[in-house]
């Protein structure tokens, strides 16, 4: 018997792309299907051949110079002179110095240029973790190994979560120092992207809803619950790093109804 | 444009550039057209460059790349780089891999030549999907910008390549 449409199903949720309630029935599935779960352990094996055998290539020297030196030429030609842009930001600082203009204050600009010596922190520490041999103190696939890891060495205990039905298995933990104080750090994986997850308790202040920020290629994803504040980075594309973060807020608000 | 523009540029695109020449050559199939498909996807990149915001969910990477795929598909139908259109060809093959990672050279004269020689025999429209899923790792909404069809036509297309592969591998592994 073949199951056409578990194939591309199949497809979609080896690749993170299925939605939670389809993932569940497929996985029922896969559980009491001899057919599929060969196909999908046929894919796994194809994913593991190309990994292995089929090589990433890194753009020689002398054009990464090429392109470098094309672009400074461009800039140097003369063209109109034009309001640009610099991304999100720029109407962001716009609008924040109009408000301080109008408040008469400088908190809301000191404020901003905190938030952004914060998400250049957290950017260099995930920088940082990716060096080889800094990713983890704590090298555990197990919430229940990693989360006591922590006991003594910080006055909170950090929320773990499994997430590796989803794609996201743990890693580990480590110790990180962030805006100033000891933070936790949990490292997530998804593929052979690392996400780290830096988070410390918020003192209580309001809960946000998570923004994001862009840079040499990384994603900063922020946001803050009723007790902790939280910052991702990671390479991995916006789209999934929003799904993981979703996943983390949803995790966070089942856990944080009375027990 | 703006020294100050083409400095954004510097940072925001050029860290990509090893995901672009990967692309490039994996259509075009050789190292030399590749890097001229990536020097020219570049200057159109840094044309557009000021349309391109960053906003969410667009990343830099989907951008350039997409960029990347036109410019090997112009390329080809200018007729200048005939790899893209012509059968695989063992010998221009092998010349072609020199400019990879030294042990990425090495695995792959370790290895059996089946899977990437599959690989290179795909129709170009499947190729791509499989090199920007599983060798960068784009999700499928990114695939279909970067390709230009609808993600079902991505999830379609990474079914029949990837069962065109297993099928190389399980000859190469035969009996």
């Amino acid at each position: 018997m073949s199951h056409p449409s578990f194939e591309t199903q199949l497809d979609a949720y080896l690749d993170g792309e299925l939605a939670v309630v389809d993932a569940r029935e497929l996985e029922a599935h896969l559980a009491q299907c001899a057919e599929c779960e060969r196909f999908r352990d046929g894919r796994l094996a194809l994913r593991a051949a190309l990994t292995a055998r089929v090589p990433v290539f890194q753009a020689p020297d002398a054009l990464r110079q090429r392109v470098r030196a094309a672009v400074r030429a461009a800039a140097r030609a003369p063209t109109p002179p034009r309001f640009t842009v610099r991304g999100v930001w720029r109407p962001l600082a716009l609008a924040a110095s109009l408000a301080v203009v109008a408040l008469g204050s400088w908190r809301l600009a000191l404020e901003r240029a905190a938030g952004e010596t914060l998400a250049d922190d957290v950017l260099a520490s995930h920088i940082r973790s990716l060096m080889p041999g800094h990713l983890m103190d704590v090298a555990s696939t197990d919430q229940h190994t990693v989360k006591p890891w922590f006991n003594g060495r910080l006055d909170f205990s950090p929320p773990v979560y499994d997430l590796s039905a989803r794609g996201y298995p743990l890693l580990g933990g480590r110790l990180d120092y962030v805006d100033g104080r000891a933070v936790a750090a949990l490292a997530y994986g998804r593929r052979h992207h690392r996400i780290n997850v830096f988070l410390w308790p918020s003192g209580r202040g309001p809960a946000a809803a998570p923004a994001t920020r862009t840079q040499q290629g990384y994603h900063v994803l922020h946001w803050t619950t009723a007790d902790y504040t939280y910052w991702v980075a990671s390479d991995l594309g916006l789209p999934e790093l929003g799904d993981f973060a979703g996943l983390l807020r949803r995790a966070d608000s089942a856990a944080g109804a009375p027990n | 444009m703006e020294a100050r523009e083409s400095a954004r540029f510097e940072a925001v695109v050029l860290p990509h550039l090893d995901a672009a020449y990967t692309l490039a050559r994996y259509l075009t199939r050789n190292g030399p057209d590749a890097e001229d498909v990536v020097q020219e996807a570049c200057l159109r990149a840094l044309k557009y460059f000021e349309g391109f915001r960053g906003e969410e969910g667009q990343s830099a990477r989907a951008w350039l790349l997409a960029i990347v795929r036109n410019t090997a598909y112009t390329w080809r139908r200018r007729g200048r780089a005939e790899a893209l259109a012509t059968e695989f060809d063992e010998a221009q093959h092998s010349g072609a891999i020199e400019d990879e990672h030294p042990d990425a050279a090495l695995a792959r004269s370790a290895a059996k030549e089946a899977l990437g020689r599959a690989l290179d025999e795909l129709p170009a429209e499947f190729r791509e999907v499989i090199v920007l899923r599983e060798l960068q790792d784009l999700s499928y909404k990114e695939i279909s910008d970067v390709a230009g069809v609808p993600v079902g036509t991505v999830m379609s297309r990474l079914s029949r390549a990837r069962a065109r592969l297993e099928q190389a591998l399980r000859e190469e592994e035969g009996p």
